[in-house]
C-alpha cells in the first residue's frame, strides 16, 4: 500500500500523486490531464483497466484526487456518478471493506458540498451516513482493522453533522444533534467528545435560541438535568474543565474563557475561582492567576481575600505595576479607612503607570487617589494631619475631574467631600450636576442635595428636593427619603407631621418584609430587618426629642426586636434617663453603649457632658472622651460646645472660646444627618 | 394627527387567534405606518415582510433618531407601541426589532431634559409584558456541582443527597410592575426591555443587531463614530449599572460568537465590546472586567487558525 499523500491544494502540479490499488500503482498525471479536460469517463475507464477497479472504487478514488486538488466541484461531478443511494442500500453486514468505500465516498461528498456552502444537503447526506451505520452495524463494527478507519469517519460525520445543521441555519435540529451524540458519546474518544461538547456549550451560550429541555427518556434517574441553555451550556463547559483537571484533554483556553463570561453573567465568580485553583502550574503565570481570582473575589465581594492577593501579585517582585490590579486594589482599599493609607501608594502608583495606550486610566486613578486620602483622613490621628490629607483628596479629585468632567462619580464625590468640609456653595453645585446627569436616577445624589440644603438652613427647599426624590423612586427604595424626610420636619418644628412621615415608612417597610415571601435569600431578610429597625430608632429618637417617655419605650422595645445588641437604642434608654433626672442611671446606660461601640460618639459626647458636672476632679475625663468623640467625628458641634465649657471650667478660656466658636460656626452649617453616611 | 388603534382592546376580534385575523391586522398596521413614512413599499405585505423590509427600517431608524422623536405625541412611538399591543407575536417582534434604538436614544437623551413621554411608553409596555409572561418571578440559573451526576457526566456520589442543595443564581431578579417611568428604576426597565430583545434575538434581522452594537458602542464611551450624525459628536456616557450591562452582554456574545454569518456584525461587536472592556476597567467593576475581557480572549482566538483546525477534514489517500 503506498503511503497517504497529504493534500497540497496549492501545488497541485509540482507533488507527484500515485493512486495505488490491488498491488499496483500509478501515477496520477494522464488522469489529471483527462479529468481537466472534463473527460471523467476516460479517466475512470483509464484507472479501471490499469488497477483493476470496478466503477465504484474508481470514481471514488478519482472524487478523492479532485477534492485534493482543490477541485471541489469537480470531485462532486465526479462523485455524482456513483449512485450512492443505492450502493449504501445494497450494504451488508459482511461486506465491511466496501461499507467501507461507500460511506467514505459519501462523507467525501458531504465535505465537498460543504466548502460549496450547501449546507442543508450536506447535513442530509450526512445524516444518511449516521443512518446506514446504525443501520448495518446496530451493534457496533466488528473487524477491528476496518473498525478504526470507519470508526474515524463515523467519528467525523457525528462531529459534523451538528455544524452543517448550524450552517444551514437549522438550529433547533442542530441542537437535537449534539444532544443525540452528546447523551450517549458511546465510541468516540475523549478529544472528540470534547470538541463536541465544547461547540454545544458555545451554541447553547451565544445562539440565542433557547433549546427547551433534553427529552431523556429513562436516563434521567437521580442525574441532574439542565432546565435551560446557560444551565446546560454551565453544566457542558464544568465537564469539560473536570476533564481537563484530570488530564483527559488538553488544556484549551476558550473553554475556562467561555465559563468565565457565563459565570460573570450569573455573578457566580466563586466557581470561576475553584476551577483556577485546579488548574495546574504553569498554566497560568502565577501573577496572571492570582489576578483573576482577585477579580473573582471582588467580583462578590470577598474584599479580604481579594486584597490577600492583590499583595502577592503587586509585590516588587512579581508584577507591581500591572494597572488592573493597581486599581482595583486602590478601590477596595478606598472603601476601608483602615486600609486606605495602603490604597494611597497603589493609587499613585496606578497613576504613574497609566501612560501610552492606557492614558484614559490617569483619571481614574486620581479618584482613586482622592478617595483613599480622603479615608485616610478620617483616621488620622492629628487634627493637622487630618486637614492636610482633605486638602490633598481635593485635589486629587480635582485632577480627576479635569481628566474626565462628566464623570458622574467623580462629580458626587466632589460633592460630598465639600460638604463635609462645610464648604456648602461648592458641594451645592456639584451635587446639582450630580443630579443632571444621572437624570436623578441615583438616590444617594437626592440625599446629598436634600442634606446640603438642611445644612445651609433652607429646610421647606430640602423637603421639596425630597419630595422631587420620592416621585422618582419606586416604593421599596423609598425609606432612607422618608427618613430623611421626617428629620426635614422636625427641623421646621412639624413633629406631628414627621410622625405620619415615620408611620407612612413603617407600613412601608412592614409591608416589604412580609411580601416577597420564600423568594427571600438570607441577606434580604437581614437588610429589611435593619430598615425596620432603622424605622423604630428614629420613631423613638423623634418622640424622645418630643419627651413623649411612654412612646420612646415602646419603640426602643420594638426596634430591640430587630436588633438586640444596639448603642443607639442603650443611648436613647440612657437619654431619657438623663431628661427624667435619673443621672446615675443615665451614665450608666451611655457607658454601656460605649462598650457595645467604641466609635458611637453621642454616647462618648453625652458622658463628657456630664461627668463635667460632676466637678473639677472629672474635667480630665471628660476632656479626654470630648477629644476622643472629635476624633471620630471632628464636626460634631456638640462635642465642641461640651469640649469649650469643660476648657472654660478648668479656667483655659483660649481654648473655651475656640471650641465654642468651632461649636457655633459648625450650628450654622449642620445637615440634618451626618454628611458621612452618603460617602 | 393620530393614527388609528389597531391593536386597541376595543376592538371585538373574537377569532383573534386565526391567521386571517393575523393578516389583517398586519394589513391594518402597515396601513397606519404608510401615513407616518413617506414610502412603504408594496413587498410590505404581512408582518414577517414588515421586520425584514430594509427600506421601512432604515426610514424608521432615521425617524427614531431626530431630535424631538421621543416626545408623547410623536405618531411612530404611538404606532410602536399600538403594533406591540396587537395579538400576532409576529408583530411584536417588528416593534422589538426596535428596542436597540429606542432604548439607545431614551437613555442619552436622559440628561438633556427633554420629554421623552413615547419612548418611555413603549418602554413600559416591554416591561410590562415580561412581567406578565414570568408572572414577576425572578429567573434563576442552577450552577452544578459536578459530585452529583448528571446526563452529560457520570461521578460517584457518596452521599445520596435529597434534595440536591441548589447553587441558585438569580440572573433576573423578580419584576415588580411600575406604571410610570421612575428614574431610580429606569435601569431596571431597559434592561429587562434588553432582555426581551435578547429573547428573540434568533430571529432579529442584522441590522437591529448592527444597531445594539452601535450603541453599546456610545453608552459605554460616549463618542458617537457615526459620520453621518449630524448633532455633536460627543455626547456623554451613561451610568452603566449591572442591570443594564448584563442583558447588554449577553446580546453582544450573541453577536460577537454566534453562528451568523456577518462579517459586519461581528466587526461592529468586536468594536462594541473593547469599549465596554475600557469603560468596565474605568469604573473597576471586576464581573465586567472578567467578562469583557473573557469576550476578547474568544474572539482573538476564533481568528487565530492555529485553534481553527478543522477536524472533520478527511484523509485523502488515494491508496484503496
Amino acid at each position: 500500500m503506498a503511503d497517504d499523500e497529504t493534500p497540497s491544494q496549492t501545488q497541485e502540479s509540482s507533488t507527484a500523486r500515485e493512486f495505488s490499488a490491488n498491488g499496483t500503482s500509478m501515477s496520477t498525471t494522464d488522469v489529471e490531464a483527462k479529468l481537466d479536460k472534463g473527460n471523467i469517463e476516460e479517466a475512470e475507464s483509464s484507472l479501471r483497466e490499469r488497477l483493476s477497479l470496478n466503477s465504484e472504487e474508481a470514481r471514488t478514488l478519482l472524487g478523492r484526487l479532485e477534492y485534493q486538488r482543490g477541485n471541489v466541484e469537480a470531485a462532486l461531478r465526479v462523485l455524482d456518478g456513483i449512485d450512492l443511494q443505492a450502493a449504501i442500500q445494497k450494504l451488508q453486514p459482511s461486506s465491511q471493506q466496501a461499507a467501507r468505500l461507500v460511506l467514505e465516498g459519501v462523507y467525501l461528498k458531504v465535505k465537498s458540498l460543504q466548502k460549496l456552502g450547501k449546507f442543508a444537503e450536506a447535513a442530509q447526506d450526512c445524516t444518511n451516513i449516521l443512518d446506514a451505520v446504525g443501520r448495518i452495524f446496530p451493534q457496533g463494527i466488528p473487524d477491528a482493522q476496518v473498525e478504526s478507519k470507519l470508526q474515524e469517519m463515523i467519528s467525523k460525520a457525528v462531529e459534523l453533522l451538528p455544524e452543517l445543521l448550524k450552517q444551514a441555519g437549522k438550529y433547533q435540529e442542530a441542537m437535537a444533534a449534539y444532544r443525540r451524540v452528546l447523551l450517549n458519546p458511546r465510541n468516540l474518544d475523549n478529544d472528540c467528545c470534547g470538541r463536541i461538547q465544547k461547540a454545544f456549550a458555545v451554541f447553547l451560550l451565544h445562539s440565542g435560541l433557547e433549546a427547551g429541555p433534553p427529552s431523556l427518556g429513562a436516563q434521567a434517574d437521580g442525574a441532574y438535568v439542565p432546565k435551560n441553555n446557560l444551565e446546560e451550556a454551565i453544566l457542558l463547559l464544568l465537564v469539560l474543565m473536570r476533564k481537563i483537571h484530570h488530564g483527559d484533554i488538553q488544556w484549551d483556553p476558550s473553554v475556562l474563557d467561555h465559563l468565565m463570561y457565563a459565570l460573570s453573567l450569573c455573578s457566580q465568580t466563586p466557581v470561576l475561582s475553584k476551577q483556577l485553583e485546579e488548574l495546574k502550574p504553569g498554566v497560568f503565570h502565577r501573577t496572571e492567576r492570582w489576578n483573576l481570582l482577585a477579580l473573582c473575589c471582588s467580583g462578590v465581594g470577598q474584599n479580604k481575600a481579594a486584597m490577600n492577593l492583590l499583595r502577592k501579585s503587586l509585590h516588587i517582585n512579581e508584577r507591581p505595576n500591572d494597572l488592573t490590579a493597581l486599581l482595583l486594589a486602590a478601590k477596595i482599599c478606598s472603601e476601608d479607612s483602615q486600609l486606605a493609607a495602603e490604597g494611597v501608594g497603589y493609587a499613585q502608583r496606578a497613576v504613574d503607570n497609566a501612560k501610552g495606550v492606557d492614558e484614559h486610566l490617569k483619571g481614574v486613578g486620581l479618584r482613586m487617589l482622592g478617595l483613599c486620602l480622603g479615608k485616610q483622613a478620617k483616621v488620622s490621628s492629628s487634627d493637622f494631619e487630618r486637614s492636610r490629607l482633605q486638602n490633598e483628596a481635593l485635589k486629587s479629585l480635582d485632577s480627576a475631574l479635569s481628566f474626565e468632567q462628566d464623570n458622574p462619580d467623580i462629580i458626587f464625590e466632589l460633592g460630598a467631600h465639600y460638604a463635609e468640609q462645610r464648604n456648602l456653595n461648592a458641594a451645592l453645585r456639584f451635587a446639582k450636576k450630580y443630579i443632571d446627569i444621572t437624570g436623578g436616577s441615583v438616590m444617594k445624589g437626592w440625599r446629598l442635595l436634600a442634606l446640603i440644603l438642611s445644612a445651609q438652613q433652607r429646610f421647606a427647599e430640602a423637603e421639596v428636593v425630597i419630595d422631587a426624590a420620592l416621585d422618582e423612586t419606586g416604593k421599596w427604595e423609598q425609606g432612607p427619603l422618608l427618613r430623611l424626610k421626617a428629620k426635614l420636619k422636625v427641623s421646621q418644628s412639624r413633629p406631628m407631621e414627621a410622625i405620619e412621615t415615620y408611620r407612612y415608612l413603617l407600613a412601608l417597610v412592614q409591608a416589604q418584609r412580609k411580601s416577597f415571601g420564600p423568594m427571600k435569600i438570607d441577606s434580604q431578610v437581614e437588610d429589611d430587618k435593619v430598615k425596620e429597625f432603622e424605622v423604630w430608632y428614629g420613631l423613638a429618637a423623634l418622640y424622645s426629642s418630643l419627651s413623649h417617655w411612654k412612646d420612646v419605650e415602646v419603640c426602643v422595645k420594638k426596634a430591640r426586636e430587630m436588633k438586640q445588641y444596639s448603642a443607639e437604642l442603650v443611648h436613647t434608654e440612657g437619654f431619657m434617663h438623663q431628661e427624667r433626672g435619673e443621672i446615675q442611671e443615665a451614665l450608666a446606660s451611655y457607658i454601656n453603649a460605649s462598650l457595645l461601640d467604641p466609635f458611637y460618639v453621642p454616647s462618648k459626647v453625652w458622658i463628657g457632658a456630664l461627668l463635667s458636672k460632676l466637678g473639677s476632679n472629672s474635667l480630665p475625663v471628660a476632656r479626654t472622651l470630648l477629644s476622643d468623640a472629635l476624633r471620630i467625628e471632628p464636626t460634631n458641634r456638640k462635642a465642641w460646645y461640651h469640649l469649650g465649657m469643660v476648657h472654660k471650667d478648668d479656667g483655659r478660656l483660649a481654648d473655651a472660646i475656640d471650641c465654642l466658636q468651632a461649636a457655633s460656626m459648625l450650628e450654622e452649617s449642620d445637615p440634618v444627618e451626618n454628611f458621612r453616611s452618603i460617602l | 394627527m393620530s393614527s388609528s388603534n389597531p391593536g386597541s382592546p376595543s376592538a371585538t376580534a373574537p377569532s383573534s387567534s386565526s391567521a386571517s385575523s393575523f393578516s389583517s391586522k398586519a394589513h391594518s398596521c402597515i396601513q397606519a405606518l404608510s401615513s407616518i413614512l413617506s414610502t412603504v413599499p408594496s413587498s410590505v405585505s404581512s408582518s414577517s415582510s414588515l421586520l425584514h423590509d430594509p427600506t421601512v427600517s432604515s426610514q424608521i431608524s432615521t425617524l427614531l433618531r431626530d431630535p424631538d422623536s421621543g416626545s408623547g405625541d410623536n405618531n411612530l412611538c404611538r404606532w410602536l407601541y399600538d403594533t406591540f399591543h396587537s395579538p400576532d407575536p409576529e408583530l411584536k417582534l417588528v416593534v422589538l426589532r426596535f428596542v436597540p434604538i429606542v432604548a439607545g436614544i431614551y437613555l442619552s437623551r436622559i440628561a438633556l431634559r427633554k420629554s421623552l413621554a413615547g419612548f418611555e411608553a413603549i418602554l413600559l409596555a416591554l416591561y410590562a409584558h415580561e412581567t406578565t409572561a414570568r408572572d414577576g418571578q425572578p429567573i434563576s440559573v442552577n450552577v452544578p456541582d459536578l459530585t452529583q451526576p448528571s446526563i452529560y457526566h457520570e461521578a460517584k456520589s457518596s452521599v445520596k443527597t435529597q434534595a440536591t442543595e441548589l447553587n441558585l443564581a438569580v440572573i433576573s431578579p423578580t419584576l415588580e410592575p411600575h406604571g410610570t417611568m421612575r428614574s431610580s428604576r429606569r435601569a431596571r426597565i431597559v434592561g429587562v426591555a434588553l432582555e426581551l430583545y435578547y429573547s428573540k434575538i434568533s430571529q432579529m434581522p442584522v441590522s437591529s443587531k448592527l444597531e445594539f452594537c452601535e450603541f453599546c458602542d456610545i453608552w459605554a464611551t460616549g463618542i458617537q463614530n457615526k459620520p453621518s450624525s449630524s448633532s455633536s459628536s460627543k455626547q456623554k456616557t451613561i451610568l452603566l449599572p449591572w442591570e443594564l450591562l448584563q442583558p447588554s452582554l449577553r446580546i453582544l456574545g450573541h453577536c460577537l460568537l454566534g453562528a451568523h454569518k456577518s462579517k459586519k456584525l461581528y466587526e461592529a461587536a468586536s468594536i462594541a465590546t473593547k469599549s465596554l472592556y475600557e469603560r468596565s476597567l474605568h469604573d473597576i467593576d471586576a464581573k465586567a472586567i472578567l467578562a469583557t475581557s473573557s469576550l476578547l480572549r474568544l474572539e482573538k482566538m476564533a481568528l487565530d487558525p492555529k485553534l481553527n483546525v478543522d477536524h472533520t477534514e478527511i484523509d485523502m489517500s488515494l491508496a484503496l
